[in-house]
């Protein structure tokens, strides 16, 4: 389904004076995916949304759209469109103007009517329909997030750049974004790349995430992929959470999700068939809801964060802060990853 | 209740010096001034108490002023702008950050000189020694510049440039970079960015310094003087012939209600016109 | 320290010099308030104020107001050494001016020169004071030429002390006029013929509007209605023939931009002296003759160091330095004794005495008349 790359990174680096930005990266989006380009700052994942946008041009390498080199071609030819940071929405134009603009460039320009259906349809779309004539700064952050959108969106673009589109939104508007978001993807069938640092909202809306740190790609695969086999700690410990305990090898870690620890009162309350168990003492409690975490310390391994679900509370008991505990996990939670 | 009381108070304060400020520097002035209007010149001079409208009967006898002034201080407002901007925007845009003040300093530091030596700087520019020799050395003879509205022109590009750059560049400078990489995201060639994005984002800018100069230049009397040596007559000059030289303070002062009117409904317009269509106020908040 | 309160009028000379070194009297430095600026800022540097009085009795500020480039430095730095008064100099650039400040009131000067026929205006408005001759002890009416002495004295009464005296007349770049106006009215034709765009007259009424009259066959000083609108005819025909309205006319005289020019004694002299081609004439149908005087205004504050001022300046020998100075004659015959002989010889200050003799002083009625000074609005305003 997805065999011929939409856009396409080919060896490219970028470097602003003596800083690797971007190193030989080689990522492929394909049509219709929705890829998620995941990292703390400064990994390099704006540069290269940026390099793809137009905004800056490879040091080395070649960006390509649709099978075509897009390297050194300026921004306002690329038939992609952006979703920016903080929206950038025209503080002189109303919320019609700032989505027909895309179209309002083209040559011969689309007629007032055309441009009026064109606009009604884009903010139906983003479920902003009658806020034609209102002005940006009239808006809060969600609307200007969809009327960001729906400027991008109205020109078919043939992928769309998300640069951490919901970063300056609220938590619970954030979940509601990240559903339209991937309802919108899906019903529309553009391709979307987008950046995030936030590895929740990668997971949750990706079909395949791509990880980069200090300007290198490190693993790209599918949110389970990611989560269930990460190639080396640096990605198990962004990619959801993980405890790390020393490995049986130099530069290596035994990774346990927390998720996958069992708690019980003492070892012999732990359910059966565990590859361990150790003795420990509860550090801190924090009541999640659904689960229950739990730090706890053991005299060698250290301190390490266990998640206990509350339909299985019954069984586990609840442990309060200074309490004794006993701790372990199966064989196939503990992964040894390798830390470079 | 108590609270409110005290904040309105403490308001009340805070704003006791512009309104003191406000009254007697603005208003009351400009009672003395219409009650002057309507009076006659005294015997040696100054003002006798009367009530008539002669003085604003009178008011054509400095037509010549007023049309002088009406159609060379907007003219040479705009064509201030017209210098200024490609500047402002040169610093703003083009320079890099670690030149860009000590040039703006370069721009500005003319003005911290006397006004009267860079007057009589451009008297020797624009005198037949200065640019008509050069055009006759290149074959345009008999070109008159001194004394002639081009000079005054000339002088009031050169001496509010540095009035007019500084709220254009500062206008520019804010301008939000990404503004203009979305507009090229969205299909818009740099020019088109430019008239689309940076020209209207920048108006505000623009009015600022178009008011500051506009208005200088409505009461100037120096430049005129120097470069229009008598024969480019401003208000300015009208008014401080009649009150320095005629002492009919009477009429100087009719003139000068006549200016303020003139000022104030031109700026009126401007505002309402120029500015209001885009809600450039409004933008220049945010 | 007196060096450091006219500091941007020394650049101002600097910068004259430059374009051949000139200085003109009714230059418009007090218009543009250059001249207030100055002394308002000397009187804000505490540092340039003089320690200590050396003389009796006298202590602070001096505030002498005069027209620009009409006095000698020196002579003013030499009085606060030896009296310990500073002196904040003060240029204008009209008698009307000067009359408009005055008469607004709170001047706080304490000597200025007005021009002969301003002085019965001042004392009718009481503006100046009656002068105190003890407290003038080197001024000796017996020396003064009796010509210029009249308008100082009111009733029998001295209220001003003649400076200097001088002509208004014209200044012809001979190099450029190949026939040299005779009269006022060759004068007023030339600027509308072969002169035209490049003939200056003065930004003043008394000898604009006269010079006019004179044209047209009238005395100087008319004030009679009918002369007058004439006169005013004449100008505003004039007006788009001319290079400028303007009193500070040596800038464009020197630079060629003007031709020809109204001019007042100590410009010609100075014209003269740099450009030999530069020819100041005297209208053979007339023209004025003039006389500034020093003047002691009501309620100066610091009166006593206005008198020893004044005293000063009129002191044989130091006024002759001024006479050197500026250029302009003076009327004490003590101090032409001490004058270099080619200066008397210079027809240019010296006229022929048939020439003076068409000559007529400025007229009181010509400074208050709102006709006048309502022609030379509406000329300027044209």
């Amino acid at each position: 389904m997805f065999e011929q790359p939409v856009i396409a990174f080919e060896n490219v680096t970028k470097t602003f004076g003596n800083v690797h930005a971007v190193v030989d990266n080689n990522l492929a989006v394909k049509a219709g995916e929705f890829l998620s380009i995941l990292g703390p700052s400064g990994c390099g994942k704006t540069t290269s949304l940026r390099m793809m946008a137009g905004f800056e041009q490879p040091s080395s390498g070649a960006v390509s759209i649709q099978g075509q080199n897009m390297t050194g071609v300026p921004a306002f030819l690329r038939p992609v469109n952006m979703v920016f940071q903080h929206y950038a929405l025209f503080p002189h134009l109303n919320v019609a103007d700032n989505v027909s603009y895309g179209l309002r460039q083209r040559r011969p320009k689309p007629a007032d009517a055309e441009l009026a259906k064109s606009v009604a349809d884009a903010l139906e779309m983003v479920r902003l329909s009658g806020y034609e004539k209102r002005r940006s700064y009239e808006l809060s952050g969600g609307q200007q997030q969809r009327v960001a959108l729906a400027r991008a969106l109205i020109n078919r673009p043939a992928v769309l750049l998300l640069d951490e589109p919901l970063a300056a939104l609220d938590r619970k508007l954030r979940r509601e974004m990240q559903i339209e978001l991937q309802n919108l993807q899906r019903n529309l069938g553009i391709t979307f790349l987008l950046v995030t640092h936030d590895q929740e909202e990668a997971l949750s809306m990706s079909d395949r995430v791509c990880v980069m740190r200090e300007g290198r790609i490190v693993q790209i695969g599918s949110p389970r992929e990611l989560y269930d086999k990460p190639i080396n700690s640096y990605v198990a410990g962004f990619v959801g959470k993980a405890n790390f305990f020393v490995g049986p090898k130099a530069d290596t870690v035994l990774c346990v999700r927390p998720e996958l620890l069992e708690i019980s009162a003492t070892r012999k309350t732990l359910p059966q068939g565990l590859a361990d168990a150790f003795d420990v003492t509860v550090l801190n409690r924090i009541f999640l809801g659904e689960h229950t975490e739990y730090l706890v310390r053991h005299e060698s391994l250290g301190d390490f964060t266990v998640l206990s679900p509350r339909k299985s509370e019954h069984a586990s008991g609840v442990f309060d802060i200074g309490d004794k505990a006993a701790v372990g996990w199966h064989k196939s939670a503990a992964q040894i990853l390798t830390t470079t | 209740m108590n609270d409110a009381k005290h904040s309105r108070t403490l308001t009340a304060l805070l704003l006791a010096p512009a309104g003191v400020f406000f009254v007697f520097l603005l208003v009351l002035p400009l009672l003395v001034m219409l009650v002057y209007s309507f009076g006659v010149r005294a015997p040696e001079g100054g003002y006798q108490a009367a009530f008539t409208f002669d003085n604003y009967l009178n008011l054509p006898a400095r037509g010549k002023a007023f049309t002088n002034t009406l159609l060379l201080a907007p003219l040479a407002t705009a064509l201030t702008v017209l210098f200024a901007y490609p500047m402002a925007y040169f610093l703003a845009v083009k320079v890099s950050p670690r030149w860009r003040n000590a040039m703006l300093v370069l721009v500005v530091a003319p003005f911290w000189t006397s006004q009267l030596l860079r007057y009589y700087a451009w008297m020797m520019i624009l005198g037949s020694k200065g640019i008509p020799s050069w055009l006759e050395w290149i074959g345009i003879a008999d070109v008159r510049l001194l004394n002639t509205p081009y000079a005054v022109l000339i002088g009031a590009v050169y001496g509010f440039l540095p009035l007019m750059v500084p709220p254009i560049f500062v206008s520019l400078e804010k301008l939000d970079k990404r503004l203009l990489e979305a507009s090229a995201d969205l299909g818009s060639k740099p020019w088109q960015s430019f008239l689309q994005i940076t020209l209207p984002l920048s108006l505000p800018g623009v009015a600022t310094g178009s008011m500051l100069v506009f208005i200088l230049l409505m009461g100037d009397y120096i430049l005129p003087q120097f470069l229009g040596g008598g024969k480019v007559y401003f208000i300015g000059n009208a008014l401080v012939d009649l009150f320095l030289q005629s002492r009919n303070w009477p009429f100087g002062a009719a003139v000068s209600i006549a200016l303020v009117i003139i000022m104030f409904v031109t700026m009126y317009f401007y505002m309402r016109f120029v500015l209001g269509k885009t809600d450039q106020r409004r933008v220049a908040m945010v | 320290m007196s060096n450091d309160t006219i500091k941007p009028q020394k650049f101002l000379e600097e910068l004259r010099r430059y374009e051949k070194g000139s200085v003109t009297r009714r230059h418009f430095l007090g218009v543009t308030g250059l001249g207030l600026a100055t002394s308002v800022m000397s009187a804000a540097v505490p540092g340039l104020q003089p320690r200590k009085a050396f003389a009796e009795g006298l202590s602070g500020t001096v505030n002498f107001t005069t027209w620009p480039n009409y006095f000698a430095q020196e002579n003013i730095d030499n009085f606060t050494k030896n009296t310990g008064v500073k002196v904040n100099v003060t240029i204008f650039g009209s008698n009307e001016e000067m009359l408009a400040k005055l008469q607004a009131g709170s001047t706080g000067w304490d000597l200025f020169v007005p021009t002969n026929y301003t002085i019965s205006t001042y004392k009718k408005l009481d503006l100046i004071e009656p002068l105190d001759m003890k407290l003038v002890p080197n001024y000796d009416a017996s020396t003064q030429d009796p010509q210029f002495t009249g308008p100082g004295t009111i009733d029998g009464t001295l209220y001003a002390i003649v400076k200097d005296w001088g002509t208004t007349g014209y200044v012809v770049d001979t190099r450029k006029v190949k026939k040299t106006p005779e009269t006022w009215k060759d004068f007023f034709d030339a600027a509308q013929g072969e002169l035209s765009g490049k003939v200056l007259v003065h930004d003043y009424q008394l000898t604009t509007i006269g010079g006019a009259l004179k044209a047209l066959g009238h005395s100087f000083n008319s004030v009679d209605a009918g002369e007058m609108a004439a006169a005013e005819k004449l100008l505003l025909a004039t007006k788009p023939h001319l290079f400028g309205i303007n009193s500070d006319y040596q800038p464009s005289m020197r630079n060629g931009d003007a031709v020809m020019s109204m001019c007042w004694t100590n410009d010609g002299a100075q014209l003269h002296r740099d450009i030999k081609e530069m020819e100041y004439r005297l209208g053979k149908d007339g023209g004025e003759i003039w006389a500034d005087h020093y003047a002691i205004p009501k309620g100066a504050p610091n009166r006593a160091a206005g008198y020893a001022l004044m005293d000063y300046l009129l002191t044989p020998e130091i006024n002759a330095k001024e006479v050197k100075s500026n250029g302009a004659p003076s009327s004490d015959s003590r101090v032409n004794a001490m004058v270099p002989k080619e200066m008397l010889e210079n027809p240019i200050l010296y006229p022929a005495k048939e020439l003076l003799s068409k000559l007529e002083f400025g007229a009181a009625e010509t400074l208050t008349n709102p006709v006048r000074a309502e022609i030379m609005a509406r000329f300027k305003a044209a």
